[in-house]
């Protein structure tokens, strides 16, 4: 029982990644991804939140995945989220005041964001505790690294820095669009676009 | 006079010049993933603006008369403000649910599997959050606002529908094809909407 | 009777879950909410000092005045010996795309102004963003505390009642200038009824 159940645990872990990568393969949760990634540093903020939240929700629609009616079951999970999300905003208040200010009302709206109502609707209510955490670290992470990949192409050719630190010659024109929303938009659509070229080729 | 013209100011600014979608990437993901098909595009814009009237009208109540309330400030319920919204819309949307379902059977068939994805659109979140953000004192105002939002919503979600339907018959590289090129599109057409900014002063 | 049991038996672990959610935001409310305050009042601080160096205390003199249709608490900064360097309020108004917020300071007989610093603004980055820069803001440093004239070119250097916009953000400009002059007014009279200025 132990052995195929960690060879399962390792797969759940891997797919969030990649194969079922939430921002580059799913499409979910694109509204963070594309407001916040303005920078590296707002980015990771709000990455180390939705795992908060992630996991946390997970942990507990699976304790409760039983006891659930169907009917209530949406208002359950938003209710779950919703909580641990003004716990997040809280502490981001408490700890990383200026990111709560950048981030602003990005933050509540992890409520709405797909990515968690999804994970909670379609691994946590069916699986049990480890499986359902390990979907959401795995889950998470992968946000995690979309949100970097975008946010440090775009905060390169923005401003020239990543993590606030120049890495651009002095002689770099910043590219004023990158930051605003039209550079989210095309920058995503590129990276999709280069990702799907990498896996055509490969197939 | 002046009243009117703040109301109708408001309406515009919202529309076009903060516009959810293409401004503050609010409800993206219905925006990216609706069909070509320009008739479900408006029909989920319609829903969509209900529900945002609806539900940005009941928390402003809540967060002006229970939350903001000086006589409660002390007991601190304003931290459970993302709570309640968010339970006023899941609650106006099976309401809506239900009074289509059992009053316009036609109109609850057309709408479909749109209604219950209206609770996680992003955009309704958004905008109760944005009223409570941007210190909205008045309540007429606060009604203007959701409407207006509604409407920016399907407006955008309407322009993006009619272009896919013509993105249909381009000849895009392949490996753009779907998501990206979506993606792009969307992109351009923020830009055009940042020519509105700066409308109202 | 029946249809009581219905509702307890359907929505007992919604009201359970309800109120264990409630304490625990309750909770961390709690042991948040002093870091929280203390943070905000920080922030504040510190933005009044970079605008009144020598001033060490900040103390509130006037919770929620009402100046050109917006709510914000007036500050009175004085040094060690007790002078009063300044004042400092919040100043709201519309910018090029949403809400601008400054915290302006003015000197202790509300004669000129000591300058403005940035609380919140949405505007565009790297266009109307620039409300920020140094050369911008250090052109309201020692203004006369009346009515500002926005040009569109001129000597940024001299400080008198005119600024120089910046070349390509002038909406935001316009609505720096339009929140001072919109607010200076009002807190003068303000502050002359509560006998804090002559």
């Amino acid at each position: 029982m132990a052995e195929p159940n960690q060879g399962n645990l390792g797969n759940t872990f891997i797919a969030g990644l990649w194969r079922e990568n939430p921002v580059f393969r799913l499409l979910l949760g694109m509204c963070p991804t594309l407001a916040v990634t303005g920078a590296v540093k707002p980015a990771l903020t709000m990455s180390i939140c939705v795992m908060f939240v992630l996991t946390c929700s997970n942990i507990v629609v699976s304790l409760m995945r039983n006891l659930l009616k169907p009917h209530l079951r949406i208002l359950m999970f938003t209710l779950t989220i919703a909580t641990f999300v003004t716990i997040a905003d809280l502490a981001v208040k408490a700890f990383a005041p200026e990111m709560s200010t950048t981030l602003g009302p990005y933050i509540p709206l992890i409520i709405v964001n797909c990515i968690i109502i999804g994970r909670a609707e379609a691994c946590a209510s069916k699986n049990n505790l480890i499986t359902s955490i390990t979907d959401a670290l795995g889950m998470s992470l992968g946000f995690t690294i979309a949100l970097c990949i975008l946010a440090s192409v775009r905060e390169l050719l923005a401003a020239g820095t990543i993590f606030d630190i120049a890495v651009m010659p002095d002689k770099f024109v910043p590219l004023a669009a990158m930051s605003m929303p039209v550079g989210a938009f095309i920058t995503l659509g590129l990276i999709l676009g280069l990702i799907n070229a990498i896996t055509k080729k490969r197939a | 006079m002046d009243y009117v013209q703040t109301l109708i100011m408001a309406f515009i600014s919202v529309v076009l010049v903060n516009n959810l979608v293409l401004t503050k990437f609010l409800g993206i993901c219905p925006y990216l993933g609706v069909s070509g098909r320009l008739d479900m595009a408006f029909g989920m814009g319609m829903a969509v603006t209900f529900v945002v009237t609806l539900a940005g009208t009941l928390t402003w109540l809540i967060d002006h008369l229970i939350l903001m309330n000086p006589a409660l400030e002390a007991y601190g319920l304003d931290v459970t403000r993302y709570v309640c919204f968010i339970l006023v819309i899941a609650g106006a949307v099976q309401l809506v649910e239900m009074y289509l379902r059992k009053f316009f059977p036609t109109l609850y068939e057309s709408f479909g599997i749109f209604l219950p994805l209206i609770t996680t659109n992003c955009a309704i979140l958004g905008l109760c959050l944005f009223l409570n953000l941007w210190d909205i004192h008045n309540f007429a105002q606060a009604v203007v606002l959701s409407f207006g939002a509604g409407i920016g919503f399907t407006i955008a979600i309407c322009i993006m529908a009619g272009i896919r339907e013509n993105l249909n018959m381009a000849d895009v590289p392949k490996c753009l094809r779907g998501a990206p090129i979506t993606l792009i599109t969307a992109g351009l057409l923020t830009l055009a909407f940042m020519g509105f900014a700066g409308m109202i002063k | 009777m029946r249809s009581v049991k219905h509702f307890i038996e359907q929505s007992w672990l919604l009201i359970a879950a309800a109120f264990c959610f409630g304490l625990l935001l309750a909770m961390t409310n709690a042991a948040l909410k002093d870091k929280i305050e203390q943070n905000q009042i920080d922030a504040l601080n510190n933005m009044m000092r970079g605008l009144m160096s020598e001033a060490t205390n900040f103390e509130k003199v006037i919770d929620q005045a009402e100046i050109a249709g917006y709510k914000t608490d007036i500050y009175k900064a004085s040094d060690n010996g007790g002078q009063i360097i300044g004042f400092a309020f919040v100043g709201t108004g519309a910018g090029f795309a949403d809400k601008i917020k400054l915290i302006i300071a003015v000197d202790g007989t509300c004669d000129k102004f000591l300058g403005f610093d940035v609380l919140s603004s949405n505007e565009t980055p790297l266009f109307g963003d620039r409300i920020k820069e140094d050369w911008f803001r250090a052109q309201f440093v020692g203004a006369p505390a009346g009515a500002l004239e926005l040009i569109k070119s001129g000597d940024t250097k001299k400080i008198d009642n005119k600024i120089v916009a910046i070349t390509g953000a002038t909406v935001s400009s316009q609505a720096t200038v339009k929140i001072f002059n919109d607010h200076i007014e009002e807190l003068k009279s303000i502050l002359k009824e509560k006998g804090l200025i002559d």
